[in-house]
Parts: C-alpha cells; sequence; structure tokens
C-alpha cells in the first residue's frame, strides 16, 4: 500500500512532462505566431490566395499605395503610379517577394501576441505602413523608362531613405493581365523581379569605377601616368579594343573617355589579385541588405582569366555582372565620404490608434569598405566625368558626379548603364539607372537619370 | 482531504458562482444574436445551469461533503463544450446536453460501483465481460468511419464503445490489483487487457489503442515491485511492439507529415496548420465565439475543439482549460497518497493518467508537437460517449473521496 501510494508521483512526472509541453506550445505560438498568422490559407486575412484585409500603405509624400474596404484590397487611382510603384508594394498574391505586401504581411495584418489579428478584425484595419517613395520620382523614372526594360533607384546615401524604385516590365495591380509571357526576351520577361534590387547586369564601363578604386590604392605614381590609346590594346592572346583611337592620357582623362585600353592596361599591370581584392571590398559577392530583403550579388570572378579576359573584366565585360542597387549604394558610399547608409524604403508604422510601432533606423552599409581619401579622389574623377565628358548641360544645377556604362551583351544591343550622385548639400541622392537592350548610354540612361534626379531636385 | 476539516476552507459556492457567472457570459452573446432571444437557446442554458447546481447541492446534501474541486473543474469544462455546440447549433447544443446528463449518471453509476472495495470487486467479472463484449459487437456491427472501425450508430447516435470500455478498463484493472492477487487471476487480468488493446488494434484506432496501451503500463507501474513486474513489462513491450508493427503502414504516414505539417499544408498537415494558423490569429483573448474561421474545418468541434476555443476565447482561456487538466491530475495525486486502499488509490492514478495523456495526445496532435492521432479533447469535445466517459473517469478519482472520508464520523452512504 505504502509503495502504491509512493508510485502514484510518477502522476507528477506526467503532469510535468504536460505543462512542459504546454510550455514548448506557448513559446512556439509566441516565436512563431506571425509567420503562422500570415500564412496564405488564412481566411481572416485572405480570400483566393490574395490579401484582402490589412492596413494601407503610404508614399512619403502621402500618396495612398493599398488599402483594404470592405474585404477588397484597393489600389491608388493613378494608373502610372500603381504601374511604377509595383515592386516595392508588391501584389496581394505575393509572386513579388521583395514587395511591401511579403516583407511587412505581419505588420499590415496589425499582429501581436497579445492581440492576435483582433485589431484588424474589429476595426478592418491593420497597421499602416509608410513608404519613403516619392510619388512624382517613381511616375517619371517609369515614364523616361518609356517602356523599356530596366531598373532606376535612387536613394539617400546620408539617411538611406530610396525615394525611387522603379523596375520594369510591370503590370497592373487593378488590371493583371492574364498569361503573361515570361520566357526569355517576351514582353513580362521576369515580372515579378524587382530588377533593382534582384537584378544582374554585365556592367560595362560603370564598373570602371572598381577598377579606379583599385588603381588609386595599388598605383603610387597615378598621377602621373600616362597612356597613349591607339584603339586596341594586343595582350598576347587577342585584343581590346576602343571605339575609337583615344589618343594620348592622363587616367583621368582615360576615365572621361572611358578608354578600354587604358583600363586594360591597368588592370593587366597590378593583376588579377588585386581587381578581385578591391571588388570584394567593395561589396562584390555580397548580398546588401535593403530593409528586410537582401540585393543579389553582384559578381567578379577572375580565377580562370587570362590577360585578355582581365583586360576585359577591367571594362566591366568578360564575365562581371553587378547588382544595381548595389551600384547605387556603391556610389552613395563614394559621394558620403566612404560610408554610405544602408538603404530602406520602409519609414514607419503605425497602429490604427496611431500607435508608432516601427521607425527605420539610419544604418551604415558596412559591407563596402572603403577610405575617406579614396572617396574623395573617386568622386573628384566621377565629378570630372560629368564636367569634362557627358557636360554639365546634362544634369543642369545638379552638381552631379557619375560614370556612364554601355556593356556589350550577347544578344540585342547594349545594356545603358548610369551610376552616379550629386555633390549639392541639399540633395544628397545617389542614382542607378539601367536600360535593358537601351544601346548607348549616354543618350539612353543619362537622360532618365537627369529627368528623375530634377523631379526630385 | 482525507477529513472534511482540511476542506472547510474551500469555498465551493463561490467557485460555482464565479464558473456560472462565465458560463452565462459566454452564453449571453449567442442567446442574442441578431437581436432575437433564442428562446430554444436559453432552455438548454437553463436546464444546464440548473443540471449543476441542483447536483451539487443534492450531493451536498445527501453526502455532507463539499470539497467539490473536480466536479467544478468539470462543469467548467462541460460547459465550454456546451457553448461551443451552442455556438454550431441548437441540435449539438441539445445533443451535448443530453452527453453530459448521461455522463454525470456514469458518474454516479461508477461512484456507486467503487462505493467500496467489496462492491468493487463484485462489479469486476461483468464489466470485464461486458467490455469485451461491447467491443466484439462494436467489431462486428463497425462501418469503417474516417478509417478507423470505432463507431456505431444507434438512433441516431453514434457511439464509440472503446469510450465506455475505458472506464471498465481502469476499474478492472485497479480493482484486480486490489487484493494480494494469485497468478491465476493476474493472468486473467492480462488476457483482459490484451483482448481490449487487441480489439482496438483491429479497430485501426491508434489513438484509442495507445491510451489503453499507456494505461496499462501505468498500471504494471503500480503494482510493480515483484516477479509479476517482469510479466507485465514482457506483456506490455510485446502489445507494443504489435501494435507499431500492426499500424506500421499508418504509423509511417503519420510521421511522414510529424513536424513536416507547413510543406503538407493541404494533405496531411491541413489541420495542424489550420490550428496553428488561427490559434495565433485569436491572440490572448480571442475574436469572440462564432467570429473564428477554424470551425470551418473539419471536426472543429470534436478533435480541433481546443483550436477553436484558442481562436475565439482566446489562448489564455485555453492554457486555463489545460490547467483545469492539470488540477485534476494533481487531486488524483493527493487522493491516491491518501487512499484507504490500493483499489482507490491505483484507480485514481491510472483514471487521472488516462485523461492527462489523452488531453497531451490531442492537444499535442493537433499543434504538431506530437503526431495527430484523432483523440477527444475530455470533456470539451462534442460528443456523447467521449463525455459519459470523461465523467465516469472522474468517479473513478472522486471515489476515494466520496465515500472513504465520511468513515472519520461513522457514517456510510
Amino acid at each position: 500500500m505504502r509503495s502504491t501510494s509512493r508510485r502514484a508521483y510518477a502522476l507528477l512526472a506526467l503532469i510535468l512532462a504536460f505543462f512542459a509541453g504546454v510550455i514548448i506550445l506557448v513559446i512556439s505560438l509566441f516565436d512563431k505566431g506571425g509567420i503562422w498568422t500570415a500564412k496564405r490559407v488564412n481566411a481572416h486575412l485572405y480570400s483566393g490566395g490574395q490579401i484582402v484585409n490589412a492596413g494601407a500603405v503610404y508614399t512619403a509624400d502621402g500618396e495612398i499605395l493599398a488599402q483594404s474596404q470592405d474585404g477588397k484590397r484597393l489600389y491608388s487611382k493613378d494608373k502610372n503610379l500603381r504601374l511604377s510603384t509595383l515592386h516595392t508594394l508588391g501584389d496581394a498574391s505575393g509572386f513579388i517577394s521583395s514587395g511591401t505586401h511579403s516583407l511587412y504581411r505581419e505588420e499590415l495584418f496589425g499582429y501581436s501576441f497579445i492581440n492576435g489579428i483582433y485589431t484588424l478584425k474589429e476595426h478592418g484595419k491593420g497597421n499602416d505602413i509608410y513608404l519613403t517613395l516619392n510619388s512624382k520620382a517613381c511616375k517619371i523614372a517609369y515614364g523616361a523608362l518609356n517602356g523599356r526594360k530596366g531598373a532606376v533607384g535612387v536613394y539617400n546615401y546620408k539617411t538611406g531613405e530610396i525615394l525611387c524604385a522603379v523596375s520594369n516590365p510591370t503590370f497592373d495591380l487593378n488590371n493583371k493581365p492574364k498569361n503573361m509571357r515570361m520566357e526569355k526576351g517576351e514582353a513580362h520577361e521576369g515580372v515579378y523581379l524587382n530588377r533593382l534590387f534582384s537584378g544582374l547586369y554585365t556592367p560595362g564601363s560603370v564598373f570602371k569605377t572598381v577598377t579606379a578604386a583599385c588603381a588609386i590604392e595599388n598605383m603610387p605614381a597615378l598621377d602621373s601616368w600616362r597612356y597613349e590609346c591607339k584603339g586596341q590594346l594586343q595582350t598576347g592572346l587577342g585584343l581590346v579594343k576602343c571605339p575609337s583611337k583615344h589618343g594620348k592620357m592622363n587616367f583621368e582623362q582615360a576615365f572621361n573617355k572611358s578608354c578600354n585600353c587604358a583600363f586594360a592596361e591597368l588592370a593587366i599591370e597590378m593583376g588579377t589579385e588585386m581587381l578581385e581584392g578591391q571588388a570584394k571590398s567593395l561589396a562584390f559577392g555580397q548580398a546588401l541588405k535593403i530593409d528586410k530583403t537582401t540585393s543579389a550579388k553582384s559578381i567578379l570572378n577572375l580565377q580562370t582569366a587570362n590577360d585578355l579576359d582581365l583586360g576585359w573584366a577591367a571594362c566591366g565585360q568578360y564575365t562581371v555582372l553587378a547588382n544595381p542597387a548595389h551600384m547605387m549604394v556603391l556610389m552613395g558610399a563614394i559621394a558620403n565620404g566612404g560610408s554610405a547608409a544602408r538603404p530602406y524604403f520602409v519609414e514607419k508604422i503605425v497602429t490604427p490608434n496611431k500607435i508608432l510601432t516601427y521607425k527605420a533606423i539610419h544604418a551604415t552599409e558596412d559591407s563596402i569598405e572603403l577610405e575617406a581619401d579614396k572617396a574623395g579622389k573617386l568622386a573628384d574623377f566621377l565629378r570630372s566625368n560629368v564636367v569634362n565628358g557627358y557636360g554639365n548641360s546634362s544634369f543642369p544645377n545638379l552638381n552631379m558626379c557619375g560614370k556612364t556604362g554601355t556593356a556589350e551583351v550577347e544578344d540585342g544591343k547594349p545594356h545603358a548603364w548610369f551610376t552616379g550622385f550629386s555633390q549639392r548639400d541639399d540633395l544628397p541622392l545617389a542614382i542607378v539607372v539601367v536600360v535593358e537592350n537601351g544601346g548607348s548610354a549616354f543618350y539612353n540612361a543619362v537622360p532618365v537619370a537627369n529627368r528623375v534626379m530634377q523631379a526630385l531636385s | 482531504m482525507q477529513s472534511s476539516s482540511q476542506n472547510k476552507g474551500f469555498r465551493w459556492v463561490l467557485l460555482m458562482l464565479f464558473v456560472s457567472l462565465f458560463q452565462t457570459l459566454s452564453f449571453a452573446g449567442l442567446l442574442f444574436k441578431n437581436n432575437k432571444l433564442d428562446l430554444e437557446l436559453l432552455y438548454i442554458f437553463l436546464a444546464y445551469m440548473a443540471g449543476q447546481w441542483v447536483y451539487l447541492l443534492l450531493n451536498r446534501l445527501i453526502t455532507r461533503r463539499r470539497d467539490f474541486q473536480l466536479e467544478i473543474i468539470a462543469f467548467f469544462l462541460s460547459g465550454i463544450s456546451l457553448v461551443v455546440c451552442a455556438s454550431f447549433n441548437n441540435n449539438f447544443a441539445l445533443k451535448q446536453l443530453l452527453a453530459i446528463g448521461l455522463g454525470l449518471l456514469a458518474h454516479v453509476l461508477v461512484l456507486l460501483m467503487s462505493m467500496s472495495t467489496d462492491v468493487a470487486m463484485f462489479f469486476r467479472i461483468p464489466l470485464a465481460l461486458a467490455s469485451i463484449g461491447l467491443l466484439a459487437a462494436n467489431l462486428l456491427i463497425a462501418e469503417t468511419t474516417h478509417g478507423t472501425l470505432n463507431w456505431i450508430e444507434i438512433g441516431g447516435f453514434s457511439v464509440q464503445p472503446s469510450e465506455l470500455v475505458k472506464i471498465a478498463f481502469v476499474f478492472v484493472g485497479a480493482v484486480t490489483l486490489e487484493k494480494i492477487q494469485s497468478t491465476r487471476s493476474l493472468t486473467k487480468y492480462l488476457l483482459y487487457a490484451v483482448t481490449c488493446v487487441g480489439a482496438l488494434f483491429l479497430m485501426r484506432d491508434f489513438g484509442t489503442a495507445l491510451i489503453f496501451f499507456f494505461t496499462f503500463v501505468i498500471i504494471a507501474f503500480m503494482r510493480s515491485g515483484d516477479v509479476r513486474t517482469i510479466f507485465f513489462a514482457t506483456t506490455g513491450a510485446a502489445l507494443g511492439g504489435g501494435m507499431v508493427l500492426y499500424f506500421k503502414p499508418y504509423v509511417v504516414r503519420r510521421f511522414a507529415t510529424y513536424r513536416r505539417i507547413w510543406e503538407n499544408m493541404d494533405t496531411g498537415g491541413y489541420q495542424q496548420t489550420r490550428v496553428l494558423i488561427y490559434m495565433a490569429s485569436g491572440g490572448l483573448f480571442g475574436l469572440g465565439l462564432g467570429e473564428g474561421k477554424l470551425r470551418n474545418v473539419y471536426a472543429a468541434s470534436t478533435d480541433l475543439v481546443f483550436g477553436l476555443l484558442c481562436e475565439e476565447f482566446g489562448l489564455l482561456l485555453g492554457l486555463a482549460v489545460l490547467v483545469a487538466y492539470g488540477l485534476i491530475a494533481l487531486y488524483a495525486l493527493l487522493a491516491a497518497r491518501q487512499a484507504s486502499s490500493t483499489f482507490y488509490s491505483i484507480a485514481a492514478v491510472c483514471a487521472a493518467a488516462l485523461l492527462l495523456f489523452q488531453v497531451s495526445l490531442n492537444v499535442f496532435g493537433i499543434t504538431d508537437l506530437l503526431p495527430l492521432t484523432g483523440v477527444t479533447l475530455p470533456f470539451v469535445s462534442r460528443g456523447g460517449t467521449s463525455m459519459i466517459s470523461s465523467w465516469g473517469l472522474l468517479a473513478l478519482i472522486r471515489a476515494r473521496g466520496l465515500f472513504q472520508a465520511p468513515k472519520v464520523k461513522g457514517r456510510g452512504l
């Protein structure tokens, strides 16, 4: 009898195990409740896999990009705004994974461990999200792309706010085309991709900024360096060519004229390791944090490169690939004395009771390592490009610095790039423009950049 | 708990008033839906409210006891089941009211059958035979329902005989081990246990078979300390092995989605993912009765009822329900410690262990902490036999308390 009642304590072990399970259950709810709630089969929030009930999304200048009313998701009345902000806003079905609708689902639903989604259910409102986007700049950038595929990004290199993020092709959320043709070369190729964050392009001459950074660091006599361009450079394995004979130049002039032969010559003098090392310290091979998402990794791989390959790589050809947002942040780093702000597009999140639950933090992008004096020299060279190369008239009153790139690709016309920034104190903005198969950068990318910058000026 | 003096401090009326207030509040919303008083539902609610008070007051008058902790916990849980049923429709609520009534009846019957060890001894063989007969009948007439054979239809009510057998299983086990047993009578009990679990094998009711097996192990443990232990352990292992082998395809299928429910959201993980999604949606305070979406999922008022509670009443109430089960088990532990005979001690521990084990299989099964086995939540799931079984098992915990304690004052029935 006594032993039987002592054995009753087995029950205590069971009770303890039971409550251990209960605690695990509560902890997992606390930890993952938001993710679970946001699942696409949650009938409180979705209908047919589409978000129906959630908070509103605003631009920095007060335009409503999306809101919920009577169990329906409504979008901006301005068609061009819908088209130009699609990728930052994201679609209600979550195909665009880097959009606000996907990344900030939990916040839009106003989920909290304590209240669940009661607020949304009761007030029909989740948390409102205020983006950093400027609606005017987005629409102008979209218009300037004029139907061509590509990406435009502008951000404040001191704070990190992304003012303009446009990716084309796009589609209208109010009238999503059926049977979009998304194969390579077709009208809606990669339509769900935000090309600014996730695109990878042959950079062409915009990569010369990286080669220039490498030369500033590794060529002590760069100031007295001279080169005579004869239109082509024999490397032993083949030719690096320029569009024309640039003649005798110093380094600055070679950068202004974007002389392939001069940059190939410099790279071959320095070697693959130096160029790879420089690219790495400027965040090639790394995914940059952009708000809650990350950029695609830019790529420079010279492991099996011979002199000819190295020469072309120094000019952003060969197998080099660059992500537009990364190039934009690199410009920001140069503009801001070596340290760029980390880009973001969500400024703040506010509950239906007007309580601020999130405010963007201004952080520094630490994956780009650039010394202040090197940044200063690069900024001077980039300024010289505009003054002596593209002409100040290309960017009236903007104090622009920058570098174009006309990147040769296998199929079609070259990609037209512009990467740059304004040196005006009241306009601390860096910009990237890529026009896929746009042709000459000067005629296709530079005007886009100017129009967008003027809109923000 | 041995003497009523220990319970003088326990204000059962106060606690019951508190429970009644909670029940009234949760019913109020249902009674006035669409700005019209639902008279039928009002009667159901009043009948339940009156029923629980009358039961307790009569109990107080007849037995002179006042330690109604167990009953009040059970009324709290049964009340929740009634509210949940009422939130679906009045037919559910009416049936559930009937089920609670039958549960109380079973409760009193089991109490009477275990009023003394001699009486319990008398019922041992008839109960054992009756339960085997019930299972056999079940096997003969049952149609396969949802992959198992454990339901039979009687006059529009579906009955799950294995639920009723639970009470007999614990009762027979406890009373058999009460007296010093000959090896022969022990062998008889083993035969009985193997028959019960075997029948559940054949019914493919994995969850219930597991509960029986677990209870058997607990009974064996409570009796351990001699040669028979080895006998028990061997049989136990054989049963367990047989179970795994028999259910292998089934078990393998369960484990295929266990801990991988999110990859199988629309197949094997359908119920668990919905439970988690809607539990999280409900937060601590719930979205309100009837406002949930889990109720549209199959088995929402039976197997998944805990998820529905959390979504509509909130996680806090869900936790209160779980704490209630913990309190029942704790009460059983204390009762067993002070029991006057091994029968009461083993009966209380095994009944409580069975209940708590079943709660664990249910709650952790639907939330993917354990594989999903499809067992009901005692007292709360909609269903008659489950309710009868819960109240019957509660009587086995209560038995010692009801008829042994008054011995102090020399009072019998």
